[in-house]
């Protein structure tokens, strides 16, 4: 750490933890009401309060943490103290006072009923508030220092792109179909083109840091990596236009470009492994790379193999709208950004506490806990789909007789989840005792 | 490769594909107000969109395949069960489907389940590329048996979701496979228009509205499954 401003990033990276441990209690929570069928809570927090408390709060700590990253980031990479630590503490405070409201407001039954963009319409314009004051403070950060390098360029586009993207998730249509078509240009070009603009600069950053390999080989892949996320991802949307009621071209154009998306994370893969073949320095966090070089390889298997495995219309055709596109959310948020943001903590918070050294243990043990459970959890949610496929789409059988035969899949799956939260409270804890070795 | 030609990569893939995206979108929002028949969003239908929204539907049940799978898909719902049935099952789902995994009652004004119910048959006329897919095992079944007036009443009134036959249905209400070797039709016939003649705590809801024509139907067709 070189600039005091750096030190922004931590208030972030706390809240961040916090959230991400409310985020698995909601998640087991929500998990429980398919094992136990008779619903204690059903008045107080039925389902369907619990699935989007449980996804919100999923957004929002890993944008803290994304948050979190570009302060920590921006200062070094522009080589200059942050524009206005003020905005940045005021972000800070609006965006945590947002989301409270959003989550309370969500117990109360206050919600715009659209899955991941359930917050109301105000406080959807709070988060665009957010979001413009963390690009102002941003880009005039940059333009301060005059100094440009694609890792900033790569990082602002996507934070640009984000910001952009959501408006369209913002206003009520009529038309189902045409909502859902603009629903998607969040969702979609968020996870599959903003989020990976900002997670491929972070990541790059990290890797610089970590293995001292030269900025330029750095940037030269990472132009080629995001080339390659948005010419994939961008028409890939279509893989989503298959069954809402958009015309049949879209079985063509999204089936052939998002074939081809799970090419840039394999690239990432090599990169990421080339770059630790090809050190020039000693690596003294092996904790942050191991959780990098891991988050690349499950982020492959999870958005990747996972998400080519149902993107085929022909299979998509009997997989959409069953378990199976759970587990690959799942699989595909945890390996491409939960990793990514622990992977930012685990590199950046011993920094921001002034530590050289610092036990690792405990992270080592938090990965392969986390890593083992989410596998299982995904297992058990892709034969819970694979029998809903087969019983209720290929048999006939009604929904809920099919539930009944998914229902010690569903068992294992919540267990599974256990295990992953108490991996998760491993880090909390962690993350807060992190100690001069 | 030079960084100069990896950046060159970059925006030519970006561009390329954004356009694609692009005019595909135009064209998209071109057909989209006929493949969803958009004349027919009377303010009733969205009304019922919002009452969907309000209510946050949509992280229990998927809707065009989309949102939590905790409840049944409903993109077709409009079409496979009645008005009537849809209706009933808002004011009172416990009372039309007592299994143990519940749909909370949302409290809906009877203005409130006409727009919702609107709402849904609307959404059941969107083309969707032939999406959900047709069961193949039922469909292969539909073709080799005869498809009579009694048995679209069975599955058009929602019988289905708790009652079996053959295989195929609810388990909430008896199976219904061999009704007709056990039952008269006058009895069959009483229990679907007073089921609590019979039991007085039966949960299963009166069809008393429908036509004598269709209960004759219906009557006929449970009595010859022997």
């Amino acid at each position: 750490m070189k600039y005091q401003t750096q030190k922004l990033a931590y208030p972030y990276f706390i809240l961040a933890t916090l959230l991400f441990g409310l985020q698995v209690i909601f998640g087991l929570l929500t998990g429980a009401k398919y094992v136990w069928n008779v619903d204690p809570l059903i008045h107080i927090l039925p389902f369907n309060v619990s699935r989007e408390i449980h996804l919100n709060l999923l957004v929002v700590w890993l944008l803290f943490g994304f948050m979190g990253g570009t302060y920590y980031m921006i200062p070094e990479e522009s080589e200059t103290e942050l524009y206005s630590p003020t905005l940045a503490y005021i972000q800070f405070w609006l965006f945590t006072l947002i989301g409270v409201s959003a989550i309370v407001g969500y117990l109360l039954g206050w919600t715009w009923g659209m899955p991941f963009t359930e917050q109301p319409f105000i406080i959807k314009v709070g988060i665009v508030i957010v979001a413009l004051i963390f690009l102002y403070n941003i880009l005039m950060t940059v333009i301060k220092s005059k100094k440009w390098t694609t890792i900033q360029g790569v990082l602002i586009a996507g934070l640009v792109t984000l910001a952009v993207m959501f408006l369209f998730g913002m206003f009520f249509m009529k038309n189902l179909s045409l909502q859902y078509f603009f629903w998607w240009w969040v969702i979609h070009l968020w996870v599959e083109g903003a989020w990976e603009l900002v997670a491929a600069s972070l990541m790059a950053f990290v890797m610089m840091k970590l293995t001292g390999v030269d900025r330029n080989v750095v940037e030269k892949w990472l132009y080629v990596e995001v080339g390659l996320v948005l010419f994939t991802g961008i028409t890939g949307t279509g893989h989503h236009y298959y069954w809402i009621g958009t015309p049949a071209y879209w079985l063509w154009f999204g089936a052939i470009f998002s074939a081809l998306e799970p090419l840039p994370i394999l690239f990432m893969v090599f990169d990421t492994l080339r770059m630790v073949r090809e050190k020039h320095l000693e690596i003294k966090n092996r904790l942050a790379m191991d959780w990098a070089v891991a988050g690349t390889i499950m982020h492959f298997l999870g958005a990747g193999v996972w998400g080519f495995a149902q993107t085929l219309p022909q299979i998509n055709k009997w997989t959409h709208g069953t378990q199976i596109t759970a587990a690959h959310g799942h699989f595909a948020f945890f390996g491409a950004y939960v990793m990514l943001i622990i992977t930012l903590a685990y590199f950046m918070v011993p920094q921001l506490k002034g530590l050289k050294e610092f036990n690792q243990k405990k992270g080592f043990a938090v990965l392969y806990i986390t890593i083992f459970f989410m596998l299982m959890m995904v297992l058990a949610l892709t034969v819970a789909g694979t029998i809903q496929v087969y019983f209720q789409r290929v048999l006939g059988f009604d929904y809920l007789t099919t539930q009944s035969y998914m229902h010690l899949w569903y068992a294992v799956f919540f267990v599974s989840g256990i295990g992953f939260v108490a991996g998760a409270i491993l880090y909390i804890y962690d993350f807060f005792t992190l100690k001069q070795a | 490769m030079e960084k100069s030609t990896a950046k060159k990569l970059f925006w030519w893939g970006t561009i390329i594909s954004a356009v694609i995206f692009l005019g595909l979108t135009y064209d998209t929002l071109k057909q989209l107000p006929k493949r969803t028949n958009s004349t027919d969003l009377t303010p009733e239908v969205i009304a019922g969109k919002w009452v969907w929204q309000e209510k946050n539907c949509n992280d229990c049940h998927t809707i065009l395949g989309i949102g939590g799978y905790y409840a049944p898909d409903l993109t077709k719902e409009g079409k496979l069960r009645s008005a009537d049935w849809l209706k009933k099952f808002l004011k009172d789902p416990k009372a039309i489907m007592p299994e143990p995994r519940q749909m909370p009652n949302q409290h809906l004004s009877d203005k409130q389940i006409d727009e919702l119910v609107a709402f849904l048959q609307w959404v059941s006329t969107i083309h969707t590329n032939g999406w959900p897919p047709q069961p193949e095992v039922a469909q292969n079944e539909a073709i080799a048996s005869e498809s009579t007036e009694g048995k679209l009443l069975f599955s058009s009134n929602g019988c289905t979701a708790c009652h079996k036959i053959n295989g195929i249905g609810g388990n909430v209400g008896p199976d219904l496979s061999h009704i007709g070797s056990t039952k008269t039709p006058q009895w069959i016939a009483q229990q679907i228009t007073d089921p609590t003649s019979h039991y007085p705590n039966s949960l299963m809801p009166s069809f008393k509205t429908l036509a004598k024509t269709q209960l004759d139907e219906l009557v006929q067709y449970l009595s010859n499954l022997k």
